[in-house]
């Protein structure tokens, strides 16, 4: 039971991580991002590759992990930089499903749906079960707050007025002299690098990825822990993911009360009931369960 | 040559259908209805429960699961998406996201993920000039084309297509002028509903019929309506047909397990290229977040 919990905590962890990074691209700039497992899966699997078949160690793969994702998220914004956001949807919705094919198909890199397993652990070898499996929620937590802190800090910054005059109104910053496009492409891009770390994380915890392990279901997850904590607000998304990871791992406890569903149908009607959670949490309350604060005028010391 | 011509026709007339739904939506309701995937799985589901369970022959079960995608829109659009005309933008998008994993896994649910196909006699493929012309894909370019033709032709005669059209330029100058703007969404939505069926019940004969089948179509459909410009229903089906025969030619070089990904790839060649399509207006006056 112990290990159950400290399992759940860390791939909430995994969750707020990337639930952090969509709320920087759009509950703070207004970017819709439908491939939050795509850019998941492109780090997991960077990471992932470049222990097992470069050989380097997890503290270069890490941030291999993040360059790719911002790479990869700054050629989506690219893409559909000057379109309506719904261009941006589908882009990145595509986006998620080419590389899931690839991880699907490619068998000579990613080992195909056999998974890929990696042997390589950021922890030091010879723990017991019960430290390593703590020492890794620590290392994920401190991650985190690493994560937490420096979104907090762009959220202060005057870029981070910038992004949110962007999702209001891109107009208005524009005619301020702002550069628009380079600030959502930015934005972007650190929300994909840290997609890529959460992605990088996730793989030297299971060991062994497959293509299903980045399927939409994540995507839509991560949308949930944004949009029931909170857009805009990154004190929301703890309790957001939070309680997503819990709902989520509390309707696997439906077998029991439902005994006449075998495995398949019960995790498609875990998956309806997160669905309609998602569509009733947007109708009744769009705001999240924290809602944005809005800034004060004048921060500190900013005038003389 | 006419092998190739024809299976673009087969792929297209699959695409079309549902592409011209989604364009309708987005032009009416000003939103991309993600969902469009999830709508198809259902009608082919609908289709194979008409015709394998029941025992109709195939064309009485293509009527059957139009109507019943029709229906199954019509519901969708008053218990999610109408609540949420006054919400922003990303309100409806991230809902029909939503709502297209409630439907694929209701479908999961009810019929499991078992892979099936239609109960229709197996015939050997027709020969004419060399090309290897399977009876259900010609079938399928017929069933197609036809209800494109009447769809299209509708939508530029008869009185309702007119008001859809004007409606779709402009809501509040079309309400000006009388067209009621609430009959015209039922209207649209069973239209789209009814198309986007008709595409799932023909994705069913080439494609295995399980829950997944529309999801891995969404790319591609979504594609077809940009490629053509967004909006314009001529211009989706023009669309489906490039969309076809890019991934026709394409799946030539690859395996046919990447022609999803073609889909995408012509997506970000076409935003790159001529993101307004090509019967589009220009996108300058295009909805932000």
């Amino acid at each position: 039971m112990t290990f159950y919990l400290i399992a759940i905590a860390t791939s909430a962890g995994f969750y707020l991580l990337l639930a952090l990074a969509l709320n920087l691209q759009w509950g703070l700039t207004g970017l819709v991002n439908f491939g939050v497992a795509g850019l998941y899966a492109l780090g997991a699997y960077a990471s992932a590759l470049a222990t097992e078949r470069l050989g380097l160690p997890f503290l270069l793969a890490l941030p291999m992990a993040a360059l790719v994702g911002a790479l990869a998220a700054l050629m989506l914004a690219a893409l559909s930089a000057r379109l309506s956001g719904d261009y941006l949807a589908i882009v990145t919705l595509g986006f998620a499903e080419l590389i899931r094919l690839i991880a699907m198909n490619e068998d000579w890199l990613t080992r195909g749906p056999r998974g890929l397993a990696i042997a390589t652990r950021p922890l030091p070898e010879g723990l017991t079960r019960e430290a390593a499996a703590i020492g890794y929620l620590l290392l994920v937590l401190a991650v985190v707050a690493i994560a937490f802190w420096a979104l907090e800090r762009i959220r202060r910054a005057p870029m981070g007025r910038v992004l949110r005059a962007i999702r209001e109104d891109a107009l208005v910053p524009a005619t301020l002299g702002r550069d628009v496009q380079a600030f959502r492409l930015r934005a972007f891009a650190i929300g994909g690098a840290l997609m890529g770390v959460a992605g990088s994380l996730y793989a030297h915890w299971v060991l062994s990825i497959t293509p299903d392990h980045f399927q939409t279901p994540v995507t839509i997850i991560t949308w949930m822990a944004v949009v029931i904590g909170g857009a805009g607000n990154n004190r929301g998304l703890v309790l957001g993911a939070f309680l997503v990871v819990g709902i989520v791992e509390g309707t696997r406890f439906l077998g029991g009360v439902l005994p006449g569903l075998d495995a398949e149908r019960l995790s498609a009607l875990r998956i309806v009931l997160i669905g309609v959670l998602l569509i009733l949490a947007i109708r009744f309350r769009p705001q999240g369960l924290i809602a944005e604060q809005p800034l004060r005028h004048t921060p500190p010391g900013a005038q003389p | 040559m006419i092998q190739l011509i024809f299976d673009t026709l087969a792929t297209a007339a699959l695409v079309a259908p549902a592409a011209v739904g989604f364009t309708l939506i987005f032009a009416l309701l000003g939103f991309a209805n993600f969902a469009v995937g999830a709508v198809m799985a259902a009608g082919a589901f609908a289709a194979w429960t008409a015709n394998a369970l029941l025992g109709w022959p195939i064309s009485a079960a293509t009527a059957a699961a139009m109507l019943a995608t029709a229906a199954l829109v019509l519901v969708c659009d008053r218990a999610v998406f109408r609540p949420l005309r006054e919400a922003p933008g990303w309100a409806l998008l991230v809902s029909s996201v939503a709502l297209s994993f409630v439907i694929e896994n209701l479908l999961r649910l009810i019929f499991r993920a078992d892979v099936r196909g239609y109960d229709v006699p197996l015939s050997r493929p027709l020969i004419w000039l060399d090309a290897r012309i399977a009876p259900d894909a010609a079938w399928s370019i017929l069933a197609a084309v036809v209800t494109l033709a009447v769809v299209l032709a509708g939508l530029r005669l008869l009185p309702w297509g007119r008001a859809l059209r004007a409606a779709a330029d402009d809501a509040s100058l079309a309400a000006l002028r009388g067209i009621p703007i609430g009959r015209l969404r039922v209207f649209a939505n069973l239209l789209a509903g009814a198309l986007a069926g008709l595409s799932g019940t023909l994705a069913g004969f080439s494609l295995a019929i399980e829950p997944g089948l529309g999801w891995s179509l969404t790319v591609s459909v979504i594609a077809a309506a940009i490629l053509g410009g967004i909006g314009s229903a001529p211009g989706a089906v023009l669309g489906a047909v490039l969309i076809a025969f890019v991934e026709e030619v394409a799946v030539k070089f690859t395996t046919p397990a990447y022609r999803p990904g073609i889909g995408f790839i012509a997506l970000a060649l076409v935003l790159l290229l001529r993101p307004q399509g090509l019967l589009g207006k220009p996108l300058a006056a295009g909805r932000d977040q």
